[in-house]
């Protein structure tokens, strides 16, 4: 009598389909939370802080006449200025009624911020019909020092090397929060 | 003329399996390429900021990405507060189609001699007490054993249309409901 073969033999051939019905139920289910669950809308944010002023705030500040820088944005013009008068004030006409022009504000800052590298307040001073995209894009103009800007160096304290910017005046203030104009 | 098949081909009709097995692999490849892209995404979008339908928002270079707090809607139609309308702005004009918004607030909602707006400043010191009696129950003490005190932080999100005299009326009535931060909130600019 022969002898049975092995099944060893047998399974030679035979291919192992492995099941991926629940491995793709999985991979669904993932794809339908994450896609719920996401947001596709990038927020970025700008804070200011409420200006906050007292009599001996005052004192102080009309003793040291610091900086404070000011860009009021008016419905013809921009003007740069200081109240101590520490900077020549500078007017730039915007090009349309409304719309300052971003690229003369933040060449002209940048030149204030090579001559005050340790400053990094700014007042704005927007006229009342000023659009909320003109506010944003006048503070990004004011707080961000970009690519092509000439380096500004400042000397880091505590490792005494001189280190580059990144920011141009990032402190930024309104001024007319309770004025009517 | 009827139809008669022959032998040879009934034989050599194709027998179908009794198992019929779909290939998934393929499938899987692209699911898994899917899934890795949402997960790089997803880390990019953590913030839990809503938004109403309709807002334009500017675009920002900012590099801030805001954390949670609450916050305050404005679009040309009205005012949204933690996704509660509290007020509806008065239609001065038609801007359909134009990049202008021409509203007004209504007489009622605005008292301290247009400077301050009745229903956020209602809103806004709700908001503060409930943070402050959640604050007073946690466990969570500063130094010298008391709650950690409000924050005090106002997001502001506002269509681009709408004008800095409501804004600087949002932050002079959130100034004086205890409100002393501000996170204007914009569309990050790609660059």
């Amino acid at each position: 009598m022969l002898k049975r073969p092995t099944s060893r033999r047998k399974t030679g051939n035979q291919q192992i389909s492995l099941n991926l019905v629940p491995i793709l139920d999985t991979m669904v289910t993932l794809i339908g939370f994450l896609l719920f669950t996401m947001s596709f809308l990038t927020l970025v944010s700008i804070e200011s802080p409420f200006p906050e002023a007292n009599s001996a705030d005052v004192a102080k500040k009309l003793k040291e006449k610091p900086l404070q820088l000011t860009v009021s944005v008016r419905e013809k013009d921009t003007e740069i200025w200081s109240p101590f008068e520490l900077i020549p004030a500078k007017t730039i006409p915007n090009p349309i009624p409304g719309q300052p022009d971003i690229r003369a504000i933040h060449e002209a800052l940048v030149g204030v911020k090579q001559k005050f590298p340790h400053e990094n307040k700014v007042v704005i001073v927007p006229f009342p019909g000023a659009t909320y995209d003109v506010l944003v894009s006048t503070m990004d103009t004011v707080r961000v020092l970009e690519p092509t800007d000439p380096p500004i160096f400042v000397k880091n304290e505590k490792t005494g090397n001189d280190e580059p910017l990144k920011l141009l005046f990032p402190d930024v203030i309104f001024g007319n929060l309770l004025g009517d104009s | 003329m009827p139809f008669y098949r022959s032998i040879s081909s009934r034989r050599s009709r194709r027998r179908i399996k009794d198992g019929f097995d779909l290939q998934l692999t393929s499938m899987m490849d692209i699911l898994v390429i899917i899934v890795v892209f949402l997960l790089k995404s997803y880390a990019v979008s953590t913030n839990a900021f809503t938004t109403v339908p309709g807002i334009k928002l500017p675009l920002s270079v900012s590099p801030d990405v805001p954390p949670d707090s609450l916050q305050v809607i404005i679009t040309p139609e009205g005012m949204t507060f933690e996704n509660q309308r509290i007020l509806d702005f008065v239609q001065t004009a038609s801007t359909a189609g134009t990049d202008e918004a021409n509203y007004s607030f209504k007489p009622v909602d605005l008292g301290e001699g247009g400077r301050r707006i009745i229903p956020l400043f209602d809103a806004l010191t709700k908001a503060r007490e409930k943070a402050e009696i959640l604050r007073s129950k946690s466990k969570a003490r500063d130094a010298e054993g008391k709650p950690l005190p409000f924050e005090g932080i106002l997001a502001i999100q506002a269509d681009k249309r709408v004008n800095y005299d409501t804004i600087r009326r949002i932050m002079y009535t959130a100034a004086t409901a205890g409100y002393r931060v501000f996170r204007f909130l914009a569309m990050k600019r790609e660059t």
